[in-house]
C-alpha cells in the first residue's frame, strides 16, 4: 500500500509515535472527505499532547490512525517503532494491545466484567503473569484512583467519573508506549473533569507515561505540555503548553480565518 | 409506525413470522393427518374412542409447539427491546407514554405472527392433502371421504396468534423500565436490573418436581404389576414435574450455564463469553429452555421406544416371526413419534440462533471497545461461538439426561411386569444424532454473527448508537 517497505522509521529512536505525510480519505468522488490531509508530526517519548481542533477537523481519525485502528490512505505512521501502515489487521492488533492504552468518552468498560477484572484485561489479553512488582503498581493504581472500595462491582454500578478512572486506571496498569484519549473528559461534571485531567498529568509527569488527548475543550489541552492544532485536516499549530484563554483564542482566530 | 420504532427493523420480527409459520405449518399437518386416520378407523367400523383420543395426542403435541413458539417469541421480542432502550427511552422523552408503546409493539408482533400462522396453516394444510391424495392415489391409502381443511384449523391458527400477542406482551416488560431521563443521561452502560423475590418461585417449582418424581416412582412401581394405571400415572409425572422444571428453570439453568460455561476455559475470550452467556438470567433461561423441551422430547419417544424394544426383545412366548414383527412396529411408532416431536426442537433452534444473532448485534459497540483493547478477529469469533456452546451444550446434556429419565421411567410403567427389573434403553444413534444437530445449531447460531462482528471496524462499532 505504501512506497518504501522495510525501511526503518527515518524519525529518531525518540519517537514513539510519529506521522509521515498521512493522509486519510472517507469515500471517493466528489464527495470524498479528507479527514486528514497531509499530516507530519512527531510524539517524543514522555510528555502529554494535546490535539485539539474544531468538531470535523480530523482529531479523532489523528487518533483512530494512531492507535492502529484504521488504515491511513497513504503516508507513514510508526508507532513504538513498528510502521503501523504496514501491518495487517492482527498483528496492528497484537501492537496495541501491547503498546497503547485507550481512555475513551464514553463506554470505556466491558459491562460483563467488574473493575479489577476490566483493570487487569491488557495483562490477561496479553497472556501475561502479572510480577510482583506489577501487582503492586495495580494496586497502587486502584488505591490513588479512589477505586479501592469498588474493585469488585460492575461499570453498571458506576458513577461516569469512577468509570472513566477505571479506564484510567486500565490504560496505565499495563505501562503501555502511549496512552490515547479521546476526549476523556467528554461526559462528565466540571469535577470530575479536572480530577481525570489532574490524574492523566500526573501519570505525564510522575510516571513518565506518554499521552496524547484529543479534545476540543480549551480547558483541558490546558493540562497538557505540547498542543496540536488540526483544522480541515492539516496540522497548523504545535504549540507548549498554553493556558486556556490562550488556546480559547487560537482556536477562534482559526475558526475566524477560515471564515 | 411506533411498533417500527420500538421493533425497528422487519429483519428482527422475521423470526416470529417464522416461528409463528412453523407452528401454523405444523399444526396444519398435523391436523390433516389426524382426520386421515380418524375417517379411516372409523370406516374400519371402530367404535372406540380413537377419534377422541387422536384429536387429544395431536393437541397435546400442537399445544406443546405453540408453547415452545411462545417462549421463542418472549425471547425475540425481549432482545429486540433490550437493544432499542435508548431509541425508547428517546420516544419516552418526546412524549410517548410506555403502556402506548407497549400496545403497539404487541400490536406489531401480533400482526406479524398472524401473518405468518396463517401462510404455515395454509402450507401445512396443502401440503397434508397432497400427501394424502398422493398416497390414496399409490393405493397406501383407502379412498375415503376426507375433509379438505380440517376444521381445528382455525381455532390452532387462533391460539398461536393468542399465544404470540401473550408472548409479546411479556416479552416488552422491559420497555415500562426505559425512563425518559436515560435518553439524556451519558450512561452507556444500562444498570442492572432489579432481583425479584424467587422464593415462591422456588417453593412452586420444588413442590412439582417433587410430587411428579415420586408419582414418577409410583408408576414405575405401578409398571411392575400391570395395570394400565401405570402408563397413566407416569404421564401425569412427567406433566408435574416437567411443569415444575419450567417453573424452576430461571432458578438452576442460568446456574447450570455459567457451570458448563467455566469448562470452556479462562482466557479473556472464555471470560467474557461466560459472563455473556448468563448476562440476563430471564434471556439465558428462555433460550435455554426452547432446546431443553426439544431435546427432551426427542430423546423422551426415542428413549421410550429403545426400552420397549430391548424389553421386548426378552419378552417369552413369541416366535421368531411375531418377535421381528413387533420390533418393526415398534421402530417405525418410534421414528413416527420423533418425527411429530422434533418441530418443538426446531422452532427453538430458530430462535436461538435469532437470539444470538440479536444479542451480537446489539453488542457492536462493545465488540468495538474489546477490539480496540486487543481482542484479535480471532478472539471475538472465539469468544462469540463459546457463548453458543455454553448455551446450546447445557440444554442438550440438560434435555437428554430429562429425556433419558422420562422415556425410560415411561417403558417401565408400560411393560415393567413383562421383564425382570427396570426397563431402560440408550437410543444411541438418536443422542449422537441429537448431538450432532446440536454442534451444527451452535455453528450456525455463532457463524454469521460472528462474520457479521469482525466485519465492522473497531472505530465504527464503537461510534455505534447504543
Amino acid at each position: 500500500m505504501c512506497a518504501g517497505a522495510g525501511v526503518p522509521s527515518v524519525e529518531g529512536m525518540d519517537s514513539l509515535l510519529s506521522f509521515h505525510a498521512v493522509r486519510k480519505v472517507y469515500g471517493d468522488g466528489p464527495g470524498a472527505v479528507r479527514a486528514l490531509d497531509g499530516v507530519t508530526v512527531t510524539v517524543p517519548r514522555g510528555g502529554f499532547t494535546a490535539v485539539m481542533g474544531p468538531s470535523g477537523s480530523g482529531k479523532s481519525t489523528f487518533m483512530n490512525v494512531a492507535a492502529g485502528l484504521d488504515d491511513v490512505s497513504a503516508g507513514e505512521v510508526h508507532l513504538a517503532g513498528r510502521p503501523l501502515h504496514q501491518l495487517d489487521d492482527r498483528a496492528r492488533t497484537v501492537l496495541r494491545r501491547e503498546q497503547v492504552g485507550f481512555v475513551f468518552q464514553s463506554f470505556n468498560l466491558v459491562p460483563t466484567l467488574d473493575v479489577l477484572e476490566n483493570v487487569l484485561l491488557p495483562f490477561e489479553l496479553a497472556a501475561r503473569r502479572l510480577s510482583t512488582e506489577e501487582r503492586a503498581w495495580v494496586d497502587h493504581l486502584i488505591e490513588v484512583l479512589g477505586l479501592a472500595d469498588r474493585v469488585g462491582h460492575r461499570p453498571g454500578e458506576l458513577s461516569g467519573g469512577q468509570q472513566q478512572r477505571v479506564a484510567i486506571a486500565r490504560a496505565l496498569a499495563a505501562r503501555p508506549a502511549v496512552v490515547l484519549a479521546d476526549e476523556p473528559t467528554g461526559n462528565l461534571d466540571t469535577r470530575s473533569s479536572r480530577e481525570v485531567l489532574g490524574l492523566l498529568r500526573t501519570a505525564a509527569r510522575e510516571y513518565g507515561q506518554t499521552i496524547v488527548m484529543v479534545s476540543h475543550d480549551p480547558v483541558a489541552a490546558s493540562y497538557a505540555d505540547r498542543v496540536l492544532v488540526l483544522a480541515d485536516g492539516r496540522l497548523v499549530g504545535d504549540h507548549d503548553a498554553m493556558t486556556p484563554q490562550q488556546i480559547a483564542e487560537l482556536l477562534i482566530s482559526f475558526e475566524e480565518g477560515a471564515a | 409506525m411506533k411498533s417500527a420504532l420500538v421493533l425497528g427493523a422487519r429483519r428482527e420480527l422475521g423470526t416470529v413470522a417464522v416461528v409463528a409459520g412453523l407452528c401454523g405449518a405444523y399444526a396444519g399437518a398435523l391436523l390433516v393427518a389426524s382426520d386421515v386416520l380418524k375417517v379411516n378407523s372409523d370406516q374400519a367400523g371402530d367404535i372406540s374412542a380413537v377419534g377422541v383420543v387422536l384429536g387429544v395426542v395431536a393437541s397435546v403435541f400442537i399445544a406443546v409447539a405453540v408453547y415452545v413458539s411462545a417462549v421463542v417469541i418472549v425471547n425475540g421480542v425481549d432482545t429486540v427491546i433490550a437493544g432499542r432502550l435508548r431509541q425508547i427511552a428517546l420516544l419516552r422523552l418526546l412524549g410517548a407514554d410506555a403502556g402506548s408503546l407497549r400496545g403497539a409493539v404487541v400490536r406489531g408482533t401480533t400482526g406479524v405472527a398472524a401473518a405468518g400462522v396463517t401462510g404455515g396453516v395454509l402450507t401445512g394444510v396443502l401440503v397434508g392433502d397432497l400427501t394424502r391424495v398422493v398416497l390414496v392415489h399409490a393405493d397406501r391409502l383407502p379412498d375415503g371421504d376426507y375433509p379438505v381443511i380440517p376444521v381445528l384449523v382455525g381455532p390452532a391458527a387462533v391460539v398461536v396468534t393468542i399465544a404470540a400477542a401473550g408472548a409479546s406482551w411479556v416479552g416488552s416488560r422491559a420497555v415500562l423500565r426505559a425512563t425518559p431521563a436515560e435518553a439524556l443521561s451519558g450512561a452507556s452502560v444500562p444498570s442492572p436490573e432489579p432481583p425479584r423475590s424467587s422464593s415462591l418461585r422456588r417453593r412452586l417449582a420444588a413442590g412439582l418436581v417433587g410430587t411428579g418424581a415420586l408419582v414418577l416412582g409410583g408408576a414405575a412401581a405401578l409398571g411392575e404389576s400391570g395395570t394400565a394405571l401405570g402408563f397413566l400415572a407416569a404421564a401425569a409425572g412427567a406433566m408435574v414435574s416437567g411443569t415444575g422444571l419450567l417453573v424452576g428453570a430461571r432458578l438452576v439453568v442460568p446456574r447450570l450455564v455459567a457451570w458448563t460455561s467455566r469448562l470452556l476455559g479462562s482466557d479473556p475470550p472464555s471470560t467474557v463469553a461466560a459472563r455473556n452467556a448468563v448476562r440476563d438470567p430471564g434471556r439465558t433461561t428462555r433460550s435455554t429452555m426452547g432446546l431443553v423441551i426439544g431435546v427432551t422430547l426427542v430423546t423422551t419417544f426415542a428413549a421410550g421406544f429403545a426400552a420397549l424394544r430391548s424389553s421386548a426383545d426378552s419378552w417369552d412366548g413369541m416366535t421368531a416371526g411375531q418377535a421381528a414383527q413387533t420390533d418393526d412396529i415398534l421402530r417405525h411408532t418410534s421414528t413416527v413419534m420423533i418425527c411429530l416431536v422434533v418441530v418443538s426442537s426446531v422452532i427453538a433452534a430458530v430462535g436461538f440462533v435469532s437470539t444470538m444473532s440479536l444479542g451480537v448485534i446489539h453488542r457492536t459497540r462493545e465488540i468495538g471497545l474489546l477490539r480496540a483493547l486487543g481482542f484479535t478477529a480471532g478472539q471475538v469469533r472465539t469468544m462469540i461461538t463459546k457463548e453458543s456452546v455454553a448455551l446450546s451444550a447445557t440444554a442438550v446434556v440438560f434435555g437428554m439426561a430429562l429425556g433419558l429419565a422420562y422415556g425410560a421411567l415411561g417403558a417401565q410403567a408400560l411393560v415393567g411386569f413383562r421383564t425382570d427389573g427396570f426397563v431402560w434403553g440408550v437410543p444411541g444413534p438418536m443422542l449422537v444424532g441429537v448431538a450432532v444437530a446440536g454442534v451444527l445449531l451452535v455453528l450456525a447460531a455463532s457463524w454469521v454473527p460472528s462474520s457479521r462482528a469482525v466485519a465492522v471496524s473497531p472505530v465504527v462499532a464503537l461510534r455505534a448508537d447504543g
